[in-house]
């Protein structure tokens, strides 16, 4: 095709045609697939109010996160749905309400982990196909189920099912991948049972049929059965292969099902099926799911990343599927089919595909956040559309300094909600330390961070005159901030890696490290090339997240030796955002050498010397004043390097910050009404907290003290109304 | 001393644009509008030259030919630093080329007396390159064009200057006084306005005049007044491309026959 032909303005068309799911019709072809975000069925406001945006953004089916069927069933300390009593049913109503007002239909999928749920709320043992212990879950066994037992089971999806239904649920789910009940029957990798449930495909098949069947005919006529299944368990014949016991069961099942929704992975790496961009592109399930349509004669939908319209065009019109689910991309922006619809493809906010909205989740169910939209989460709590903003409340005229993640969403608000914004970075660009960070390997799609709000500001100041994005210039001093004329002056102005070896772990600088040294070199020092490094490198980290073992990826790339020397867990969050199993692997790939419980005492000219953390004896007493309570350390040893890169942790710059305050008494002849700190120049953060934090202060910038947020609303119970109609909150004892 | 800067309101398009009825323009409709790029380095080098004199001892005026919509563009100058403003137009003025412009220009430096004019290499739009020499000629003064490198103390009998050439050569030279530069891009670093800059620069003065006011007759300026004449404004045709797919084999005989293709 010529590439100047004239673009057709009906090339999403197939994206916006609907599609008929057993009773139900999707008014198009975008579908928010389950996932979490830390409400539940405690948090009903939150609920209703996260789903329902996107019903507004124009997606056509909006799930709930999984939703335990039985208080067997209890993920504690993370947090599901659930739907186990009439107050549950009570509080998923809103949900379902503030969707279909806006002619959308709300699923709900129906969850029983089996031993992956730990069950620590409800003290009750899981039951599952054989017995075994979850490979995701310390300390959980589940008990071998019998024939009664099987059918008990069934009957909590069914009852679960008819409560959905009560609640006003148009799709039901039983859900059957990330190796949850169905699938535990399925694969031969849980299921070792001999009798007609376990054996064959079409005795392990069995359950998960049965069960279908069940749901069908207690709601099949009033709502779309819809199943998820994990179509490839990724560990071979042990488990289920797509071109073995997938198709085979999509066949067997697919008279059931009204709707597919098809993924490949299991619990224990799921970081397989939400792939961080780190390792995954748009659309890496399709080699697997694209057999599912050769089979099935109803509706599939499936999951991957799916941020570009163009592809997932491609995908329903080349029959690959014929609904594009996503969870990840629905969060970043929850405008995205309306934005397609509208042509407006430059302002959608693209998923980076880091996984901090995941990361909430595995820490054990804190609200979820995402990095690149600011109001997901906030949508109830703190009234924040991600479209819409209120109108300022003054004229008064903002200098923010610090176009990274938290001055430039800040910014972008601001100017969004009218205000005249002089945005100022030395830098040429937008991004801040995200343009060193997105130039790591692997992290490039974390540019889209910077795109989106590049492009905002770019759009946003052409619409005010008086605004203004000053890139490129000389860093502001204190006086040229107090001569500037604005009233009100944010600072954003970032932090940087430590120079001199402070770490969480001493709190105090490592003698012998100074990164002016030509033989030690900051994260920063590294990305930007401003250090000739030698061969053999030692990291040597304290920060738990991706910087040690990005940096440690890049310098092997680049042909260096690369040794780790952590205090902390190499890439402990990276558990939480499902990267660590992926890059370990690499890093064992690349024989990068990890020296784990280990920390520094002092660093010289090409060696460092290394201690064990727990070299000081496991006895403790007391050894009166100016003495250790423990032996002292003897597990010293030294280790050569060429080049020492020190990833001990971060410092906030904020001499800018700390200078105006200093001249405080001189804001209010300079017309300064007041001067506020976001982001990593307040403290370090994620970038997601920066984001938000630029974003809160954009929003509440009128609030007396605007520095610090304004409370948010609260879900709790309260006191007094019991959770059941018809309960009681008195304290009662059984006696 | 005085140093006047004229500057220009230029045009760039939108992704899509349409022309205008006329053929010979893009529909305004599908412009953005700002100043010209060049102008911010000259006016950021007039701006220097008055803050690094004594206070009150340099006074830098800014000027432009257009409409009302161009006083945005004095507004941004007066915002970094400029003393004061003229906006030369009316009616008669539509249609003057860059002669009749540069003939413009030098009424205003006959009525103002600076003792330097300070004018962008080119206009980002539509780069004739032209006005600053046209204007030199005109008022017989001596000039350097394309000037990267400026040295002069206000009050000095002669300014020293490089200037670029082709080939990456560079040109040192020094002119008497009052003369004429034309600015390159990368001379300096044009600042930004600050908030309060630009609040003080609503309250500047900008004088307008018409052509008359200069003492300019109608066949001096507009079409009359030009040399030349746009006659059409086009989009010339483009270059085919295709998207090569295939095997890497496929792909490579692809592009060896398009290579064949091309050479005939
Ligand atoms: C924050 C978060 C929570 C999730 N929770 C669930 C869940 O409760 N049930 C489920 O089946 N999948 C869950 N997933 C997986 C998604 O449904 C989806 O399969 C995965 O994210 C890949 O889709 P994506 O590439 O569009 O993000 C979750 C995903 C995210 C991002």
């Amino acid at each position: 095709m010529p590439l100047d032909a004239p673009v057709s303005r009906s090339k999403y068309d197939v994206l916006f045609e609907p599609i008929q799911i057993g009773p139900k019709t999707l008014k198009n072809r975008f579908y928010q697939v389950p996932h979490c975000i830390g409400a539940g069925s405690d948090k009903p406001g939150f609920q209703a109010a996260h789903r329902s945006i996107k019903a507004e953004g124009g997606w056509a089916a909006m799930n709930t996160e999984y939703c335990s069927i039985h208080s067997e069933s209890d993920d504690t300390h993370r947090l599901s749905a659930r739907l186990w009593d009439d107050g549950d049913v009570h509080n998923l109503s809103a949900m379902t309400a503030a969707i279909h007002k806006f002619d959308a239909l709300a699923g709900v999928e129906l969850w029983y982990g089996g031993a992956h749920a730990p069950n620590m709320e409800s003290r009750q043992t899981p039951r599952g196909p054989s017995q075994y212990a979850s490979e995701f879950e310390t300390m959980t066994y589940c008990h071998e189920m019998d024939i009664d037992d099987i059918h008990d089971v069934q009957g909590f999806y069914v009852e679960a099912a008819k409560r959905a239904r009560d609640a006003g649920f148009d799709i039901i789910y039983c859900y059957g991948a990330h190796s949850y009940l169905p699938l535990q029957f399925l694969s031969p990798y849980y299921n070792k049972r001999t009798d007609k449930y376990g054996g064959s495909f079409e005795n392990r098949a069995r359950f998960w049929i049965e069960t279908l069947e069940k749901m069908k005919v207690a709601v099949g006529d009033e709502c779309a059965i819809a199943t998820r299944f994990a179509v490839d368990t990724l560990i071979g014949e042990d488990g289920v292969e797509i071109e073995r016991d997938g198709v085979k069961f999509i066949e067997m099942a697919d008279p059931l099902v009204d709707v597919w929704d098809v993924n490949v992975g299991d619990i224990a790496e799921w970081g397989e099926d939400a792939g961080p961009s780190r390792f995954y592109r748009q659309g890496h399930q399709l080699p697997w799911q694209k057999f599912v349509k050769d089979v099935s004669k109803k509706p599939v939908l499936g999951v991957g990343r799916f941020t570009d319209p163009e592809k997932m065009a491609e995908i329903v019109r080349s029959g690959q599927m014929d609904i594009i689910g996503a969870a990840r991309p629905s969060i970043s922006d929850p405008f995205l089919p309306q934005k397609i619809k509208e042509g407006r493809i430059d302002d959608i906010r693209t998923c980076i595909g880091c996984n901090v909205c995941i990361s909430r989740w595995e820490i054990g169910g804190p609200p979820m956040i995402c990095t690149q939209n600011a109001t997901a989460g906030e949508e109830y709590r703190r009234g924040w559309h991600p479209e819409k903003f209120p109108k300022k409340g003054s004229d008064d005229a903002v200098l923010v300094v610090g176009a990274g993640p938290s001055g430039a969403e800040c910014a972008r608000v601001l100017m969004e909600r009218g205000y005249t914004v002089h945005l100022v970075d030395s830098a040429e660009k937008v991004g801040g330390h995200v343009n060193d960070v997105s130039s790591l390997p692997g992290l490039g799609e974390w540019g889209y961070h910077r795109d989106y709000r590049e492009v905002q500001l770019g759009k946003l100041v052409k619409k005010n005159k008086q605004s203004q994005l000053a890139l490129g210039g000389a860093r502001l001093s204190v006086a040229d901030v107090l001569d500037y004329g604005a009233e009100k002056v944010v600072i954003a102005t970032g932090s940087h890696w430590s120079t001199d070896g402070r770490n969480a772990l001493t709190h105090a600088p490592i003698p012998g490290i100074d990164a002016s040294l030509p033989y030690i070199a900051t994260p920063e020092q590294v990305i930007l090339g401003q250090k000739k490094i030698g061969k053999k490198v030692i990291i040597l980290n304290a920060d738990p997240y991706f910087m040690a073992p990005s940096l440690a990826q890049k310098l092997h790339q680049d042909g260096h030796d690369v040794t780790v020397v952590t205090g902390v867990e190499l890439g402990r969050y990276m558990h939480f955002t499902l990267e660590y199993p992926n890059m370990h692997r690499m890093l064992h790939e690349m024989h990068v050498e990890v020296i784990g419980d280990h920390w520094a005492s002092k660093v010289e000219e090409g060696r460092i010397e290394l201690y064990n953390l727990w070299g000081d004896g496991s006895e403790r007493r007391y050894n009166g004043p100016g003495r250790m309570p423990r032996n002292p350390n003897t597990s010293h040893t030294w280790h050569n390097f060429d080049t020492l890169v020190v990833v001990t942790g971060r410092k906030s710059n904020d001499e800018l910050y700390r200078g105006l305050k200093e001249r405080k008494a001189e804001w209010d002849k300079n017309g300064i009404k007041d001067v506020y700190v976001i982001g990593d120049a307040w403290a370090p953060k994620l970038i997601a907290d920066s984001t938000f934090e630029g974003h809160r202060l954009a929003r509440e910038i009128e609030e007396p003290k605007a520095q610090f947020p304004k409370p948010y609303r609260r879900e709790v119970s309260v006191f007094g109304t019991p959770y059941i109609p018809g309960g009681f909150t008195d304290i009662r004892y059984e006696v | 001393m005085k140093i006047l800067v004229p500057v220009k309101r230029t045009a760039s398009l939108d992704d899509e644009f349409e022309m205008r009825d006329d053929g010979r323009d893009v529909d305004a409709d599908f412009c953005e509008y700002d100043i010209n790029e060049f102008d911010e380095f000259s006016v950021e080098e007039a701006i220097k030259i008055k803050e690094a004199a004594g206070e009150g001892t340099v006074e830098v005026v800014v000027m432009t030919v257009g409409p009302e919509d161009a006083d945005e563009v004095l507004r941004k100058c007066l915002a970094k630093g400029a003393d004061r403003g003229i906006r030369v137009w009316d009616d008669a003025l539509e249609g003057s080329d860059q002669m009749a412009i540069a003939r413009i220009i030098a009424k205003v430096v006959e009525r103002e007396q600076p003792e330097l004019v300070l004018t962008g290499a080119q206009s980002s739009d539509h780069g004739f390159a032209q006005t600053g020499i046209a204007l030199a000629g005109i008022l017989g003064w001596p000039h350097g064009a394309v000037v990267s490198f400026l040295e002069y103390t206000p009050g000095a009998p002669s300014l020293a200057f490089r200037r670029e050439l082709e080939g990456g050569l560079e040109q040192k030279a020094s002119i008497p006084m009052p003369a004429v530069l034309t600015i390159q891009l990368g001379i300096n670093r044009p600042r930004y306005a600050s908030l309060r800059g630009i609040r003080q620069a609503n309250s500047k003065p900008v004088d307008e005049l018409s052509h008359t006011d200069l003492g300019l007759t109608d066949d001096q300026v507009g079409e009359a007044g030009s040399l030349s004449r746009i006659r059409r404004m086009y989009v010339p045709e483009r270059g085919r491309s295709e998207m090569i797919q295939g095997t890497p084999a496929q792909q490579a005989s692809r592009i060896l026959q398009i290579i064949k293709d091309v050479r005939g």
